[in-house]
């Protein structure tokens, strides 16, 4: 395995955040949170799972799409797509398994999301094992691991005396192309903890237990806010608006914006007229479980988590998505 | 049997005995989850009464919980008659709600208990409680424990001089930052008590006074927003600052305003069952308000 140290590392993310858009694990106010840096002063190298995945720099929570400009009856539209080439570094491997999950709806089905598509186009993935299992991951029972290269571009793994790096894709080639290696020392470090496993249920059994006095047990204490759905690396779900930026002489400039939504609030299956199909916090919250292991899976084929875990470490409730899938897997 | 044994024993009794003689339909207090953290639980049939638990990981308001039991269940009957756990903060909301005709006192069978303090997230006692003066529940059918031999703390209002020193510029930078950080899951307005509101004047999906955008601008207009909706009404239970999972420190702007309602009316929201002052009185001529 190719190998580098701490020295090198650095002086290869000082170069890259001059030639690309970086973003990697930060100290933000004592929160670890994936944040775009200009130095690798930065950059956290021992870190725990950052709080928000990643996927904000990929489909991010607020995103213009359009600029309109109306002058009388002419309308001018501009597409906005940046183009910089941008690299997430420091990623967590269930980051990645994420953005797969993601992809198997914004990429692989037609049309495609031409700005998720643009954003995966311009961004490399540079990922960082976990050393262990932090406080309710449970990515090894959904096809992942703290080592797992698969969906990334290139696995870093720490060891006692530097990095080891193990390029994946020819795009990971490409990106390690300016950091210069040496002889290895040690071995990467293994895992000091795993969880336990947590039962992973066939999608019919799900679909067949949506009647049933399980969601009520498990969502009544549901607040119906949005974080679970917000912290998560696979949740995708949006909103367009036009926003009105401002009118002055005769021109009226309008963004076409996105921005993340939430199955778990209120509004959100609210239709025209004011009916709510999903009047209550735990037909929402059933909705969102029912997405994760039935519909999405059946729909566009992965399932809708990897077992980061950071649901259950923010909701402020104590709605835990393993406890719902033993459940499960137990009627 | 310690007092927190005792507490637990008797609350369990309580509940099997109200459901059992169906003097309500639906208990609100806590229970351990498997994770062993404490979470709001909802009991409904005498048997499921051995799950309730008190202790100092109780630190949820469980009023919030209250909005959704306002309608009946089946259209036509009743809406249903609640027992309910509540702390001495916790109690304050209560005279809120009852205050503001959100809840009939008739309908809620108030479990009030006499509170040691809870703990936060640190494991260290709860800001809430640090500065609690009432240790006992001001509203209640039934009151569990002793009260606590704790001298009540006068609150001196420390906890916001870290923003009383700041130059206004200062001050500004400091808000802009941690609003930055805010994702605007909302968790904070869905958890008060308080926010209630069927459409929230800064709900994203209306757009009425802010837009969609999960932007600095928008968060700003939320909370600042917010914390003026709740004045004279927020009885400082530091809800919306334990649930905040990115530590936005909430409570500072609720509790500026709550200085600031008691200096200039003396009110304290959920002393009594009274709705705020802040927009039903005026002062005499030439007086501030
Ligand atoms: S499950 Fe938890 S985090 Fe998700 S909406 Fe409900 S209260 Fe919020
Ligand atoms: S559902 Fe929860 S555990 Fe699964 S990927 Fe999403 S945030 Fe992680
Ligand atoms: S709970 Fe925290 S992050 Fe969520 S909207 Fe409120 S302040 Fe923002």
């Amino acid at each position: 395995m190719r190998f580098t140290t701490l020295d090198r590392l650095k002086a290869w993310l000082d170069r890259l955040a001059q030639e690309v858009d970086l973003v990697a694990p930060c100290d933000v106010d004592g929160h670890v949170l994936y944040r775009p840096v200009s130095s690798s002063e930065e950059v956290l190298l021992d870190y725990e799972r950052p709080e928000l995945p990643a996927k904000d720099y990929l489909f991010p929570a607020t995103e213009v799409l359009l600029r309109i400009e109306q002058r009388g009856k002419d309308v001018a539209l501009e597409e906005v797509l940046p183009d910089r080439r941008q690299v997430l570094f420091g990623i967590r491997p269930c980051d990645a398994h994420g953005l797969a999950a993601i992809d198997a709806l914004f990429l692989h089905q037609a049309p495609p999301d031409r700005y998720y598509q643009h954003h995966r186009e311009r961004t490399t993935l540079v990922g960082m094992a976990c050393i262990r299992m932090w406080e309710g991951c449970f990515c090894t029972s959904m096809g992942g691991g703290p080592t797992d290269a698969t969906y990334l571009d290139v696995l870093i793994r720490p060891g006692p005396e530097g990095f080891f790096l193990q390029p994946v894709t020819p795009r990971g080639v490409a990106v390690l192309e300016g950091l210069e290696v040496t002889e290895p020392k040690g071995e990467p470090l293994p895992v000091e903890e795993y969880n336990p496993p947590v039962p992973v249920t066939p999608t019919a059994k799900w679909r067949a237990m949506f009647e049933g006095n399980i969601w009520m047990r498990h969502g009544e204490r549901c607040l119906s806010c949005r974080i679970c759905t917000y912290v998560c690396p696979t949740c995708r779900c949006f909103d367009v608006a036009d926003r009105v930026v401002d009118i002055r002489s005769g021109v009226t400039r309008i963004e076409r914006i996105r921005a993340w939504d939430a199955c778990t609030s209120p509004n959100y299956r609210r239709v025209a007229g004011g009916h709510n199909p999903r009047p209550t916090n735990w037909e929402r919250l059933r909705n969102r479980f029912l997405c994760k292991f039935c519909y999405y899976p059946e729909d566009f084929g992965p399932l809708g988590c990897v077992g980061c875990g950071r649901c259950i470490v923010s909701c402020p409730v104590d709605i835990d998505i393993t406890e719902v899938m033993r459940d499960v897997a137990q009627k | 049997m310690s007092v927190r044994r005792a507490i637990i024993h008797q609350l369990r009794e309580e509940a099997r005995r109200l459901l059992s003689e169906r003097r309500v339909d639906c208990i609100i207090g806590y229970e351990t989850g498997p994770r062993g953290r404490v979470r709001p639980a909802f009991l409904y049939e005498p048997a499921e009464a051995d799950r309730l638990v008190w202790g100092p990981e109780c630190v949820h308001n469980l009023t919030t919980y209250l909005h959704n039991k306002k309608k009946p269940r089946k259209r036509g009957e009743e809406p249903p008659r609640i027992g309910i756990v509540v702390k001495p903060c916790d109690s304050r909301t209560l005279n809120v709600l009852f205050a503001e005709r959100q809840i009939e006192r008739g309908r809620v069978y108030v479990i009030g208990i006499a509170c040691e303090g809870v703990m936060g997230r640190d494991g260290q006692p709860a800001a809430k409680c640090r500065r609690c003066t009432d240790r006992v529940p001001l509203v209640y059918d039934l009151l569990l424990g002793e009260p606590p031999a704790v001298e009540p703390a006068p609150d001196d209002w420390s906890d916001l001089e870290r923003v009383a020193a700041m130059a206004p510029a200062e001050r500004l930078t400091f808000w802009l930052r941690e609003f930055d950080r805010c994702i605007r899951c909302y968790a904070c307005r869905q958890v008060c008590p308080g926010c209630y509101c069927p459409t929230c004047a800064f709900e994203r999906d209306d757009g009425l006074w802010v837009d969609m955008g999960i932007e600095i601008p928008q968060k700003f207009v939320f909370h600042l927003g917010r914390a003026f909706h709740l004045a004279g009404r927020c009885v400082e239970c530091d809800e919306c600052e334990r649930v905040c999972p990115m530590g936005l420190p909430l409570s500072l702007l609720n509790r500026c305003l709550v200085r600031e309602i008691e200096a200039l009316y003396g009110h304290r929201a959920g002393r009594a069952e009274a709705l705020t002052p802040l927009l039903f009185e005026l002062g005499p001529e030439g007086s501030p308000i």
